[in-house]
């Protein structure tokens, strides 16, 4: 009886913060259906509209937006994927000197404030004529998402016994072969959910997208700003707008659910 | 044959006596890492020299003015009324949003229909970006066309104001940076839980002992390490908090909100005083530095107690 | 410990080695830009729209519809001259932050960006903006139908500046050329003045306070009386709050012995600033400290808000049947008295203007032309939002006439304050800065803060930053 209790007691509060979490979503995807003029009412009983969503798609502005996002970011996570591996396994395999300074340089990366790079970036960025290009704000990328990838990852490599990797290569096979084939797929769990977080991470910046880019490259966060900054304010296309940037990693993270929390707590408690 | 060359194996991974060849290679394969993220670095540096000049955007030239705004900030009282709101709004955010984020992951954890349902649309504030976040949050809460102040006034309540109100600007600040924030606390704690062993909460069910006491003996230290990143990440981050503030009050009412942050953008952006601005970043980034080197020692030691070494 | 101090004083000192070898480089930057001080143009023999045919330019735009107008005309610029325009558009909220750290960057982009009045104080100060006289006077690059003489005095001459700090705009050279301009006065909803049996809007500020508190509720749930923006911005201050500023005889900044002495906290200052926020608490939003422009222009079309005291060209945005629900009901009248001088505004000028360093300068006075000439001025303040119109030909087309004729008092307000609106700030480069703080101090005293204390630590904070303006 006491069990049950608690258990009702339990489930009540976890659907108070599931109202606290979901709610804004959901009135959201209300506003994205309503029309301007519904707009400032707050009823729940209106007309639908795709209005706002026929709005968004038809000058092909807010895909160009959208494209340049999924470019910047994904960029980011495969740049980040391609060098942080091999660093995140030698962290992790390798007795050196330096070793924890190093793995700590990496993290601490991840913490300068933006605010203080982003200026002296500005500038350096014009000088490298890195300003308003892809290549630009992927590097800038990559450093919000390299750590988080390499910190976890090490985790995943520690817990692969050494001896693993020596004796595939006593069966012939090289160091680079037992990386590839060996080593790799049992780290994949980590990797997916790593490069998950990142991609979130990448993805909502607002600051660097801001002041590094604009004009060539804009991205979805920057561009979802200028729904609600008009003489008449489109709070529905805005809602619109920002459920379809949500999108992309909303899939990604419910068709790799099960990955996601396995994947995050394998490497956690290493020997 | 075959032990004597495992042996040869060994013995190049694991002393010294490796061809340079061999002994370098860790750092070859950290190279590509470490060039990219070290360009990094030059904007420190220049950031850096910067703090020393009288670098503004309103005047063409700028000149080396030793340790002049450096010593403007530390003797403002601007300056540690910052100190104080930027520790306050890290430290109350970071706490609310662990104890949060570990109830929540508790009860996500159970096994029933309601959790498992749960259990990945709970994290999806996360994938909303915070300036995004404020705005919704600022839309809901306006008092002529919000939501929650349309059931406020219902309720009865018709002085409270949100980010508006000095007194409660901080509050609205607070529940936008944890509706964000507190799945990704969750979802790390939900990964530290999910790979617990059976067996010795089995031995204290038998035990008989209470909830409580499991889960200060038994489930607190062995989810200890990944707490602990959850903390670093969300510590840090907050320190730093710039879009949600901004994007709310720009620091106001008054000075009520004016973090290290938002007063180095003001400084930088507003009153293009670049150089004036620098050096409240740049000692934000020197406090972000010791204390997440702190707690990366304080991780390594819990992770060591966790796996029982 | 001792292994980490040191590894953070090798990273510092990795990093002052960059430092020193950019300080040289910047330098030779800088060095560069002031040879290029005085500018070269090339002879033309005749205007010509196609003399670019082929070039590109970018722009910088602030959201806002009269660039909304603009991005709508682009093609037809390109096709009539050839050149090919791109343009980024960026809410206000980060707009000035954005061209700024894009102008000190100094490498010719944008070559043309949309800026206020207010902002040629930093931006001439700093060598960022294009003298733009020697373009206007030469016949052979300004097209003949021009006709800058048709620009109202008063409106071209808010971007003309001799650079002095403390020196009134008009003099010195023409920086910037106006798209539309905005004076700042009252709105109200002719629907809420009935429902308390009122005829005619209120005229004194007690009589605003007064009637704006009975409105509260008036339209349902979060209606309220007056709108006004509040938020920590420059942009609080400069429109209803300067303007009566301004009326009740207060003046921000005099020149003594050639420098800026601040006044924020006289008695005339002191006085009007309590007013204010007595007429925000009294007949304001609660939520007065997160209203921006956008915000409050919203509220007067939506009729939360009974009275606006903002910005003139809402009653004309707002007066498109079907857009705006409460389009037709907007009236205008003069802003609200406390003494009984002749009534002012503090005007707002949305303009052009040309970085100093574009390589493109020809191609980019052309777009300037094109969008400030009488056929895209003429257009835009008839079938767009492109008001209130700068040239006096617009101003006086019958199509305009028509179209601001149904609107309650706006042409006699706009008669009884053209002589007294002008720019009521003192010129000088640290404008943000000072009225950013003043804006927090406003909202300080608008939450409580006892408002000649607040006023007299404020003033003592502003002197102090307009000391770190430079002399030449």
């Amino acid at each position: 009886m006491k069990k049950k209790m608690i258990a009702i007691l339990q489930n009540i509060a976890l659907l108070l913060y599931a109202f606290y979490a979901i709610f804004p979503l959901v009135w959201l995807l209300i506003l994205s259906f309503k029309h301007d003029s519904d707009m400032f009412n707050t009823t729940f009983i209106f007309t639908p509209t795709l209005e706002n969503y026929r709005a968004l798609f038809s000058d092909g502005e807010y895909i160009g937006y959208f494209l340049d996002n999924i470019i910047v970011s994904f960029g980011a996570i495969a740049l980040s994927i391609v060098v942080g591996v091999p660093a995140a396994y030698a962290l992790a395999r390798f007795d050196f000197k330096g070793r924890d300074g190093i793995a700590f340089t990496f993290l601490s990366f991840r913490f300068a404030p933006e605010i203080l790079v982003v200026l002296p970036l500005f500038l350096l960025y014009q000088e490298l004529g890195l300003y308003d290009t892809y290549v630009g704000l992927i590097w800038v990328f990559q450093v919000l998402s390299l750590p988080l990838l390499i910190w976890i990852l090490r985790g995943y490599f520690e817990d692969i016994p050494v001896e693993v990797e020596n004796a595939a290569r006593l069966d012939g096979y090289s160091w680079w072969q037992v990386f590839i084939k060996i080593v790799m797929p049992l780290i994949r769990p980590g990797l997916v959910a790593s490069a998950l977080l990142s991609l979130i991470f990448v993805w909502n910046n607002f600051t660097f997208s801001l002041l590094l880019a604009g004009q060539d490259v804009t991205t979805t966060t920057v561009a979802m700003l200028q729904y609600v900054a008009s003489d008449t304010v489109h709070y529905g296309q805005m809602a619109g707008a920002v459920l379809i940037a949500s999108l992309p990693i909303i899939i990604l993270a419910l068709s790799i659910q099960k990955h996601l929390v396995r994947g995050l707590s394998m490497g956690s408690v290493k020997g | 044959m075959a032990t004597e060359a495992y042996e040869k194996l060994e013995e190049e991974q694991l002393t010294n006596k490796v061809p340079l060849k061999i002994k370098m290679r860790p750092f070859i394969i950290l190279g590509p890492a470490f060039l990219l993220t070290v360009g990094i670095l030059i904007p420190f540096a220049m950031a850096i020299y910067f703090s020393v000049t009288n670098y503004s955007f309103k005047y063409p030239d700028y000149v080396f003015v030793g340790l002049e705004n450096w010593i403007s900030m530390f003797t403002s009282a601007d300056f540690w009324q910052s100190v104080g709101v930027t520790l306050t709004y890290a430290g109350v955010a970071t706490l609310i949003e662990t104890l949060l984020g570990i109830g929540i992951a508790i009860l996500l954890n159970r096994e029933n229909f309601l959790s498992r349902s749960l259990r990945i649309v709970l994290i999806f504030p996360l994938v909303i970006a915070p300036v995004i976040a404020t705005i919704i949050w600022q839309l809901m809460t306006n008092n002529s066309v919000g939501i929650y102040s349309d059931w406020l006034r219902q309720l009865g309540i018709t002085n409270f104001n949100w980010g508006a109100d000095p007194s409660t600007a901080l509050f609205t600040v607070l529940i936008i940076d944890a509706w964000v924030f507190t799945p990704f606390v969750t979802i790390l704690v939900l990964a530290g839980l999910r790979s617990l062993p059976k067996a010795p909460f089995e031995s204290a069910m038998i035990d008989g002992g209470s909830a409580w006491f499991t889960f200060k003996n038994l489930t607190l230290p062995m989810i200890m390490p990944m707490l602990i990143i959850a903390i670093l990440f969300r510590l840090m981050l907050s320190l730093q908090m710039f879009d949600i503030i901004f994007a709310l009050t720009r620091g106001g009412p008054g000075d009520t909100l004016m973090t290290l942050p938002l007063t180095a953008y003001t400084e930088a952006f507003t009153y293009k005083e670049l150089g004036v601005s620098l050096p409240f970043m740049l000692i934000l980034w020197v406090f972000v530095y010791f204390l997440s080197h702190f707690i990366v020692k304080y991780w390594t030691y819990t992770q060591n107690k966790a796996s029982g070494k | 410990m001792k292994k980490i101090i040191s590894g953070f004083i090798s990273v510092l000192a990795f990093m002052l080695l960059f430092a020193c070898s950019n300080e040289s480089a910047t330098e030779n930057g800088n060095d560069n830009d002031g040879s290029s001080n005085t500018i070269d143009l090339e002879q033309f023999d005749e205007f010509d729209w196609k003399r670019f045919d082929g070039e590109e330019i970018e722009i910088m735009l602030n959201q806002h519809p009269y660039a909304e107008a603009i991005i709508e005309r682009i093609p037809e610029f390109e096709e009539k001259t050839g050149i090919t325009v791109n343009h980024s558009l960026t809410p206000e909220e980060n707009y000035f932050d954005k061209l700024t750290t894009s102008l000190n960057a100094q490498n010719g982009n944008p070559d043309v960006f949309m800026t206020g009045a207010y902002q040629v104080w930093e931006y001439a100060t700093a060598d960022y903006m294009q003298e733009l006289d020697v373009f206007v006077e030469d016949e052979n690059r300004t097209s003949p139908d021009y006709d800058v003489d048709d620009f109202y005095e008063g409106i071209l001459d808010a971007g003309r500046w001799d650079g002095v700090p403390g020196h009134t705009v008009g003099e010195g050279n023409l920086y910037t050329v106006p798209l539309a301009y905005e004076f700042n006065l009252l709105h109200y909803n002719k629907r809420a003045l009935e429902s308390i049996g009122l005829e005619e809007p209120p005229e004194t500020m007690e009589e605003l306070i007064e009637v704006g508190a009975q409105l509260d509720g008036w339209n349902g749930e979060g209606s309220y009386g007056v709108g006004t923006r509040g938020t920590r911005s420059w942009a609080t201050i400069h429109p209803g709050y300067m303007t009566s500023f301004d009326n009740h005889g207060a003046v921000d900044f005099t020149v003594e012995d050639g420098s800026l002495v601040s006044h924020l906290n006289s008695t005339e200052a002191i006085e009007i600033t309590e007013k204010f926020a007595e007429l925000v608490n009294e007949a304001g939003p609660s939520d007065w400290s997160s209203y921006t422009w956008y915000q409050v222009s919203n509220d007067l079309a939506q009729g939360k808000a009974a009275f606006t005291y903002d910005a003139s060209n809402w009653a004309i945005f707002h007066n498109v049947p079907g857009e705006a629900p409460e389009a037709g009901n907007i009236g205008v009248t003069t802003p609200p008295r406390t003494k009984d001088d002749d009534l002012g505004t503090n005007m707002w000028v949305w303009s052009i203007a040309m970085n100093k360093s574009s390589e493109k300068k020809d191609a980019a006075w052309l777009f300037m032309q094109y969008f400030t000439g009488k056929e895209h001025m003429q257009w835009g303040a008839i079938e767009a939002n492109v008001v209130d119109p700068v040239r006096e030909s617009v101003f006086e087309s019958d199509e305009y006439q028509e179209r601001i004729g149904d609107i309650e008092g706006y042409v006699e307000t706009f008669n009884e304050l053209i002589d007294g609106s002008t720019i009521k700030f003192t010129p000088q480069p640290e404008f943000f800065n000072t009225t950013t703080e003043w804006a927090a101090a406003l909202q300080d005293i608008v939450n409580g803060a006892d408002a000649e204390e607040r006023m007299n630590e404020l003033n003592k904070d502003i002197q102090e930053r307009v000391s770190r303006v430079r002399a030449e």
